[in-house]
Protein backbone atom coordinates (compact mmCIF):
# COMPACT_ATOMS: atom_id res chain seq x y z
CA UNK A 1 0.00 0.00 0.00
CA UNK A 2 2.45 2.12 0.69
CA UNK A 3 4.57 1.46 -2.14
CA UNK A 4 1.34 2.15 -4.30
CA UNK A 5 1.19 5.66 -2.38
CA UNK A 6 4.59 6.70 -2.94
CA UNK A 7 3.98 5.76 -6.71
CA UNK A 8 1.11 7.82 -6.84
CA UNK A 9 3.18 10.93 -5.47
CA UNK A 10 5.83 10.25 -8.04
CA UNK A 11 3.50 10.66 -10.63
CA UNK A 12 3.28 14.51 -9.64
CA UNK A 13 4.22 15.30 -13.33
CA UNK A 14 1.35 13.97 -14.80
CA UNK A 15 -1.25 16.86 -15.41
CA UNK A 16 -4.81 16.47 -13.77
CA UNK A 17 -6.99 15.49 -16.21
CA UNK A 18 -8.95 18.81 -17.08
CA UNK A 19 -12.57 17.76 -16.30
CA UNK A 20 -14.43 18.06 -19.80
CA UNK A 21 -17.43 20.40 -19.55
CA UNK A 22 -20.53 19.52 -19.62
CA UNK A 23 -22.17 18.40 -22.53
CA UNK A 24 -25.13 20.58 -24.25
CA UNK A 25 -28.29 19.66 -26.61
CA UNK A 26 -26.54 20.47 -29.98
CA UNK A 27 -29.55 22.76 -31.00
CA UNK A 28 -27.80 25.00 -27.67
CA UNK A 29 -24.64 25.52 -29.07
CA UNK A 30 -23.74 28.71 -30.41
CA UNK A 31 -21.39 29.61 -33.15
CA UNK A 32 -17.66 30.79 -31.55
CA UNK A 33 -18.04 29.82 -27.73
CA UNK A 34 -16.96 26.88 -26.55
CA UNK A 35 -19.02 23.67 -26.08
CA UNK A 36 -19.13 20.08 -25.52
CA UNK A 37 -21.69 18.21 -27.32
CA UNK A 38 -22.72 14.30 -27.32
CA UNK A 39 -24.10 12.21 -30.68
CA UNK A 40 -23.42 9.84 -32.94
CA UNK A 41 -21.41 9.52 -35.94
CA UNK A 42 -24.12 9.33 -38.78
CA UNK A 43 -21.57 10.48 -41.43
CA UNK A 44 -17.83 10.03 -42.52
CA UNK A 45 -16.12 11.72 -45.54
CA UNK A 46 -12.43 11.99 -46.13
CA UNK A 47 -12.06 15.21 -47.88
CA UNK A 48 -9.39 16.85 -49.75
CA UNK A 49 -8.44 20.25 -48.53
CA UNK A 50 -6.50 21.72 -51.36
CA UNK A 51 -5.30 18.82 -51.82
CA UNK A 52 -4.36 18.48 -48.03
CA UNK A 53 -6.53 15.39 -46.22
CA UNK A 54 -8.69 15.94 -43.72
CA UNK A 55 -10.92 13.80 -41.99
CA UNK A 56 -15.45 15.21 -41.95
CA UNK A 57 -17.60 13.53 -39.27
CA UNK A 58 -20.82 14.29 -38.72
CA UNK A 59 -22.54 13.55 -35.61
CA UNK A 60 -26.33 14.12 -34.35
CA UNK A 61 -27.78 14.19 -31.15
CA UNK A 62 -31.97 14.35 -31.24
CA UNK A 63 -31.78 18.05 -31.67
CA UNK A 64 -29.71 18.60 -34.42
CA UNK A 65 -26.21 17.44 -36.76
CA UNK A 66 -22.76 19.16 -35.80
CA UNK A 67 -19.67 18.59 -38.26
CA UNK A 68 -16.23 18.07 -36.63
CA UNK A 69 -13.07 18.26 -39.55
CA UNK A 70 -9.85 17.39 -38.46
CA UNK A 71 -6.84 18.11 -40.94
CA UNK A 72 -4.26 16.14 -41.86
CA UNK A 73 -5.24 13.48 -41.14
CA UNK A 74 -7.99 10.57 -43.58
CA UNK A 75 -8.53 8.88 -40.36
CA UNK A 76 -9.02 8.47 -36.68
CA UNK A 77 -9.09 5.52 -35.05
CA UNK A 78 -12.18 4.40 -32.92
CA UNK A 79 -14.55 6.66 -34.82
CA UNK A 80 -16.58 5.01 -36.85
CA UNK A 81 -20.34 5.40 -38.40
CA UNK A 82 -22.65 4.84 -35.16
CA UNK A 83 -20.07 4.85 -32.60
CA UNK A 84 -21.22 7.93 -29.91
CA UNK A 85 -17.93 10.43 -29.07
CA UNK A 86 -18.22 13.78 -27.43
CA UNK A 87 -16.11 16.80 -28.81
CA UNK A 88 -15.31 20.13 -27.35
CA UNK A 89 -14.29 22.68 -29.01
CA UNK A 90 -15.31 26.19 -30.61
CA UNK A 91 -17.77 25.82 -33.66
CA UNK A 92 -17.83 28.19 -36.37
CA UNK A 93 -21.32 28.75 -38.19
CA UNK A 94 -20.77 27.44 -41.87
CA UNK A 95 -23.98 27.33 -43.79
CA UNK A 96 -26.74 26.29 -41.83
CA UNK A 97 -24.59 23.75 -39.44
CA UNK A 98 -21.85 23.96 -37.51
CA UNK A 99 -18.96 23.12 -37.68
CA UNK A 100 -15.55 22.54 -35.72
CA UNK A 101 -11.94 22.66 -36.39
CA UNK A 102 -9.55 19.69 -34.55
CA UNK A 103 -12.00 19.67 -31.67
CA UNK A 104 -10.72 17.68 -28.45
CA UNK A 105 -12.54 13.92 -28.75
CA UNK A 106 -13.94 11.61 -26.74
CA UNK A 107 -15.12 8.09 -27.00
CA UNK A 108 -17.83 7.13 -25.09
CA UNK A 109 -19.05 3.56 -24.78
CA UNK A 110 -21.44 1.66 -26.82
CA UNK B 1 -14.20 45.68 -37.29
CA UNK B 2 -12.32 44.53 -34.35
CA UNK B 3 -8.67 43.29 -36.22
CA UNK B 4 -6.09 41.76 -34.36
CA UNK B 5 -2.56 41.93 -35.78
CA UNK B 6 0.08 39.63 -34.94
CA UNK B 7 3.54 41.16 -35.77
CA UNK B 8 4.26 45.14 -35.17
CA UNK B 9 7.07 45.40 -38.01
CA UNK B 10 6.90 47.40 -40.97
CA UNK B 11 3.86 45.72 -42.13
CA UNK B 12 1.81 45.27 -38.88
CA UNK B 13 2.06 48.71 -38.39
CA UNK B 14 1.34 50.07 -42.00
CA UNK B 15 -1.45 48.07 -41.71
CA UNK B 16 -2.70 48.79 -38.05
CA UNK B 17 -2.71 53.05 -39.22
CA UNK B 18 -4.46 52.50 -42.26
CA UNK B 19 -7.26 50.18 -40.85
CA UNK B 20 -7.66 52.24 -37.64
CA UNK B 21 -8.20 55.39 -40.15
CA UNK B 22 -10.76 53.91 -41.89
CA UNK B 23 -12.43 53.55 -38.65
CA UNK B 24 -11.78 49.45 -37.15
CA UNK B 25 -10.22 48.76 -33.98
CA UNK B 26 -7.28 47.58 -34.22
CA UNK B 27 -5.05 45.56 -31.65
CA UNK B 28 -1.15 45.09 -32.46
CA UNK B 29 0.68 42.46 -30.89
CA UNK B 30 4.53 41.89 -30.78
CA UNK B 31 6.90 40.08 -27.96
CA UNK B 32 9.79 42.91 -28.88
CA UNK B 33 9.47 44.71 -25.56
CA UNK B 34 11.32 47.67 -27.53
CA UNK B 35 8.90 47.81 -30.50
CA UNK B 36 5.97 47.68 -28.26
CA UNK B 37 7.43 50.65 -25.94
CA UNK B 38 8.04 52.64 -28.51
CA UNK B 39 4.87 52.28 -30.25
CA UNK B 40 3.11 53.04 -26.93
CA UNK B 41 5.41 55.94 -26.26
CA UNK B 42 4.81 57.69 -29.37
CA UNK B 43 1.28 56.42 -30.13
CA UNK B 44 1.58 55.50 -33.79
CA UNK B 45 -0.01 54.45 -35.33
CA UNK B 46 -2.65 56.77 -33.73
CA UNK B 47 -5.55 54.50 -31.51
CA UNK B 48 -4.19 51.34 -31.98
CA UNK B 49 -3.60 49.13 -28.93
CA UNK B 50 -0.73 47.63 -28.05
CA UNK B 51 0.10 44.27 -26.33
CA UNK B 52 3.29 42.52 -25.64
CA UNK B 53 3.00 39.18 -25.54
CA UNK B 54 3.72 36.24 -28.02
CA UNK B 55 0.92 35.54 -30.29
CA UNK B 56 1.98 31.93 -30.66
CA UNK B 57 0.28 31.56 -28.00
CA UNK B 58 -3.28 30.74 -26.76
CA UNK B 59 -3.64 32.88 -23.14
CA UNK B 60 -2.35 36.19 -25.58
CA UNK B 61 -4.52 35.84 -27.66
CA UNK B 62 -7.47 35.33 -25.15
CA UNK B 63 -5.94 38.48 -23.16
CA UNK B 64 -6.65 40.79 -26.58
CA UNK B 65 -10.06 39.34 -27.47
CA UNK B 66 -9.63 36.80 -29.95
CA UNK B 67 -13.05 35.37 -28.86
CA UNK B 68 -14.38 38.61 -30.33
CA UNK B 69 -12.29 39.67 -33.44
CA UNK B 70 -13.64 39.57 -36.76
CA UNK B 71 -10.44 39.18 -38.34
CA UNK B 72 -7.19 38.20 -37.23
CA UNK B 73 -4.09 38.87 -39.59
CA UNK B 74 -0.78 37.14 -39.36
CA UNK B 75 2.28 39.45 -40.46
CA UNK B 76 5.11 38.44 -38.88
CA UNK B 77 8.72 37.91 -40.53
CA UNK B 78 8.36 34.08 -39.72
CA UNK B 79 6.09 31.86 -41.34
CA UNK B 80 5.91 29.13 -38.70
CA UNK B 81 4.55 31.91 -36.54
CA UNK B 82 2.03 33.05 -39.13
CA UNK B 83 1.03 29.57 -39.60
CA UNK B 84 0.28 28.98 -35.70
CA UNK B 85 -1.31 32.09 -35.39
CA UNK B 86 -3.50 31.20 -38.10
CA UNK B 87 -4.11 27.47 -36.59
CA UNK B 88 -5.22 28.72 -33.03
CA UNK B 89 -7.10 31.59 -34.42
CA UNK B 90 -8.87 29.35 -36.46
CA UNK B 91 -9.21 25.93 -34.14
CA UNK B 92 -9.33 27.91 -30.46
CA UNK B 93 -11.61 31.23 -31.42
CA UNK B 94 -13.19 30.39 -34.57
CA UNK B 95 -12.25 33.56 -36.00
CA UNK B 96 -13.88 34.07 -39.01
CA UNK B 97 -11.07 35.64 -41.74
CA UNK B 98 -7.46 34.50 -40.96
CA UNK B 99 -5.24 36.64 -43.01
CA UNK B 100 -1.13 35.53 -43.32
CA UNK B 101 1.68 36.68 -45.05
CA UNK B 102 3.75 34.32 -46.76
CA UNK B 103 7.46 35.26 -46.36
CA UNK B 104 9.45 32.24 -48.18
CA UNK B 105 7.36 31.62 -51.33
CA UNK B 106 8.44 27.93 -51.49
CA UNK B 107 5.95 28.00 -47.94
CA UNK B 108 3.19 28.93 -50.05
CA UNK B 109 1.66 25.43 -50.41
CA UNK B 110 1.12 25.17 -46.36
CA UNK B 111 -1.09 28.33 -46.25
CA UNK B 112 -4.51 26.97 -46.76
CA UNK B 113 -7.50 26.06 -44.66
CA UNK B 114 -5.59 23.07 -43.06
CA UNK B 115 -3.74 25.68 -41.43
CA UNK B 116 -7.06 27.91 -40.89
CA UNK B 117 -5.64 30.54 -43.41
CA UNK B 118 -8.65 32.11 -45.28
CA UNK B 119 -6.59 34.37 -47.24
CA UNK B 120 -3.09 34.43 -48.24
CA UNK B 121 -0.77 37.14 -49.16
CA UNK B 122 2.89 36.50 -50.37
CA UNK B 123 5.02 39.62 -51.21
CA UNK B 124 7.29 38.31 -53.42
CA UNK B 125 4.50 36.54 -55.27
CA UNK B 126 2.60 39.94 -55.36
CA UNK B 127 6.02 41.64 -56.44
CA UNK B 128 6.26 38.92 -59.51
CA UNK B 129 2.60 39.46 -60.89
CA UNK B 130 3.00 42.78 -61.00
CA UNK B 131 6.83 43.03 -62.68
CA UNK B 132 4.73 40.76 -65.11
CA UNK B 133 1.88 42.88 -65.63
CA UNK B 134 4.77 46.13 -66.47
CA UNK B 135 6.26 44.23 -68.68
CA UNK B 136 3.34 42.13 -70.68
CA UNK B 137 0.75 43.22 -72.57
CA UNK B 138 -2.10 40.97 -73.78
CA UNK B 139 -1.65 38.19 -71.58
CA UNK B 140 -3.20 36.60 -68.49
CA UNK B 141 -1.96 37.62 -65.23
CA UNK B 142 -3.02 36.18 -61.91
CA UNK B 143 -2.52 38.82 -59.23
CA UNK B 144 -4.00 37.26 -55.63
CA UNK B 145 -5.12 33.75 -55.43
CA UNK B 146 -8.30 33.38 -52.43
CA UNK B 147 -9.91 30.80 -50.44
CA UNK B 148 -7.02 29.05 -51.44
CA UNK B 149 -6.87 29.21 -54.85
CA UNK B 150 -10.19 28.78 -55.60
CA UNK B 151 -10.46 32.24 -56.70
CA UNK B 152 -8.08 34.28 -58.24
CA UNK B 153 -7.97 38.14 -59.30
CA UNK B 154 -6.64 38.14 -62.49
CA UNK B 155 -5.42 40.88 -65.30
CA UNK B 156 -5.70 41.38 -68.93
CA UNK B 157 -4.24 43.94 -70.43
CA UNK B 158 -6.27 43.88 -74.16
CA UNK B 159 -3.53 44.03 -76.91
CA UNK B 160 -4.86 45.60 -80.40
CA UNK B 161 -5.82 41.83 -81.70
CA UNK B 162 -7.58 40.70 -78.79
CA UNK B 163 -11.00 39.33 -79.47
CA UNK B 164 -12.99 41.60 -76.55
CA UNK B 165 -11.68 45.00 -78.22
CA UNK B 166 -14.73 46.84 -79.29
CA UNK B 167 -16.83 44.26 -77.21
CA UNK B 168 -20.15 45.28 -74.72
CA UNK B 169 -19.05 42.74 -71.91
CA UNK B 170 -22.65 41.06 -72.35
CA UNK B 171 -20.99 39.64 -75.99
CA UNK B 172 -17.94 38.33 -74.25
CA UNK B 173 -19.52 35.11 -73.31
CA UNK B 174 -17.39 35.11 -70.48
CA UNK B 175 -18.58 31.65 -67.91
CA UNK B 176 -21.20 32.27 -65.26
CA UNK B 177 -17.90 31.33 -62.35
CA UNK B 178 -16.18 34.44 -63.44
CA UNK B 179 -17.15 38.34 -63.36
CA UNK B 180 -15.15 41.04 -64.16
CA UNK B 181 -14.68 43.17 -61.42
CA UNK B 182 -13.15 46.82 -62.72
CA UNK B 183 -11.80 47.94 -65.88
CA UNK B 184 -8.44 50.33 -65.65
CA UNK B 185 -8.40 53.19 -68.15
CA UNK B 186 -6.23 56.00 -68.88
CA UNK B 187 -5.56 55.94 -65.39
CA UNK B 188 -9.31 55.76 -64.27
CA UNK B 189 -11.32 53.08 -62.82
CA UNK B 190 -14.31 52.21 -64.94
CA UNK B 191 -17.18 50.43 -62.88
CA UNK B 192 -18.49 47.84 -65.33
CA UNK B 193 -21.53 47.44 -66.45
CA UNK B 194 -22.75 44.95 -69.20
CA UNK B 195 -22.70 47.47 -71.65
CA UNK B 196 -19.17 48.95 -71.35
CA UNK B 197 -17.63 48.72 -74.22
CA UNK B 198 -14.03 47.68 -73.81
CA UNK B 199 -10.80 49.20 -75.72
CA UNK B 200 -7.99 48.43 -76.54
CA UNK B 201 -5.09 49.09 -74.06
CA UNK B 202 -7.99 48.70 -71.05
CA UNK B 203 -6.56 46.94 -68.25
CA UNK B 204 -9.27 44.33 -67.51
CA UNK B 205 -9.16 43.13 -63.75
CA UNK B 206 -11.41 39.40 -63.63
CA UNK B 207 -12.59 37.65 -60.79
CA UNK B 208 -12.37 34.10 -61.58
CA UNK B 209 -13.36 30.36 -59.78
CA UNK B 210 -13.39 26.95 -60.36
CA UNK B 211 -11.78 25.96 -63.66
CA UNK B 212 -12.64 28.71 -66.08
CA UNK B 213 -9.60 29.97 -66.14
CA UNK B 214 -9.17 29.03 -69.58
CA UNK B 215 -12.37 30.19 -71.09
CA UNK B 216 -11.68 33.53 -69.62
CA UNK B 217 -8.17 33.71 -71.06
CA UNK B 218 -9.80 32.74 -74.79
CA UNK B 219 -12.91 36.02 -74.45
CA UNK B 220 -10.21 38.38 -73.36
CA UNK B 221 -6.97 37.20 -74.84
CA UNK B 222 -8.12 34.95 -77.65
Amino acid sequence: MALLRRKRDDKEVEPAPVPAPASIPMCDALPRERVCVKGKVVRMTARPTSGQPALAVSISDETATVTAVWTGRREIGGITLGRKIAISGVPVLRGDHLEFTNPDYTLLPR
Amino acid sequence: MNVIIAGAGSVGRYMAGQLQDSGHTVTLIDNDSTVVAQGRATRTPVGVTWCLGDACEVATLTAVGAAQADVVAAVTGDDEDNLVVSLLSKQEFAVPRVLARVNNPKNEWMFNDMWGVDVSVSTPHLLTGLVEEAVTVGSFVRLLSLEGGKARLAEVTLATGSPAVSKELTELGLPRESTVVAVLRDGHVVVPRGDTVLHEGDEVLVLVTGGVEDDVRRALVG
